[in-house]
């Protein structure tokens, strides 16, 4: 450091000078210039690009990949285990949505058939929603299945609305509004909406008044003989 | 040829194969992580979990 600085102060001091006398030549060159300039007195006519000789601290075996290998299975098992905790996270978040186990428990019900008499309606509930579950005799069947179903406002098969046909399983709830409606009565022997009078037949269809749908069938299945299971 | 230079050539020379190896290698991780995880937990946890008990409760109920 300390014979930097004292360069660097003749150096100044030679910029000085040399306007009036070519006071010092330039080092390692015997009388290059003869005219006056500015220039460094630390001037070589060696070519100052020469790369230096680097091969002692270069790697002994530079022929194999070792360290690019190590360097890109380092890469690599970054990039791994970022994708795996990205895709941990996001399943994270997205699970979050799905409804638990004890939604998931609540939202099927199992019905005992074999306690509901033929003719009789039971009303359950599912989701916090009534259900209907009638037992149809074989005359409300051919009663549901003579309607002319082009005539209906929401035309829909009796065998399209049950998978059994002496079991018919809806929500009980109306189309209209979402009035419950009243079961065994109506002006077509099936179901009855005390608030704006829509009437349904033993198929669950809407036949008169305010209600645009026929009553909705839930998601069902039949487990065993006599056993129902909704949802 | 070392293998190094097999391992190179064969996994890191193109970007496709080497992406498409560390995306296998995250799926193949995770099961593997995930399975050991669980087996760790249900060891530290046997007997608290409602599949160790299970037996004690729901015996009677099966016909």
């Amino acid at each position: 450091m300390a014979s930097r600085a004292i360069i660097r102060s003749t150096q100044s001091q030679l910029a000085a000078s040399v306007k009036c006398s070519a006071v010092a030549k330039p080092l390692g060159s015997a009388a290059v210039f003869d005219q006056k300039r500015y220039a460094s007195n630390f001037y070589t006519t060696d070519n100052t690009y020469k790369v230096p000789d680097f091969s002692h601290y270069l790697k002994k075996g530079k022929g194999d990949d070792t360290s690019r290998v190590y360097s890109y299975f380092m890469i690599g098992s970054l990039g791994l285990l970022s994708a795996a905790g990205a895709k941990a996270t996001v399943q994270d978040f997205l699970s979050n949505m799905s409804a638990s186990a004890d939604v998931l428990a609540l939202a099927k019900v199992e019905v005992d058939l074999s306690s509901i008499p033929e003719g009789k309606n039971v009303i359950i509930k599912w989701r916090g929603k009534p259900v209907f579950i009638r037992h149809r005799t074989s005359h409300e069947i051919a009663e549901a299945n003579a309607v002319n179903v082009a005539s209906l406002r929401d035309p829909q098969n009796d065998a399209d609305r049950v998978k059994k046909p002496e079991w018919l399983i809806m929500l009980g709830v109306c189309t209209h509004l979402g009035c419950v409606p009243i079961g065994e009565s109506g002006e077509f022997g099936g179901w009855f909406c005390p608030c704006h009078g829509s009437h349904y037949d033993i198929s669950g269809r809407i036949r008169k008044g305010p209600a645009p749908l026929n009553l909705e069938i839930p998601e069902y299945e039949f487990s065993a003989e006599d056993k129902l299971t909704i949802g | 040829m070392a293998i190094s230079s097999v391992i190179y050539n064969t996994i890191f020379r193109r970007n496709s194969i080497f992406v498409g190896t560390v995306l296998a290698g995250a799926f193949a991780f995770e099961i593997a992580f995930d399975s050991t995880v669980d087996k760790y937990w249900d060891a530290r946890n046997i007997g608290k979990q409602w599949k160790d008990i299970k037996y004690k409760y729901v015996e009677k109920d099966e016909e």
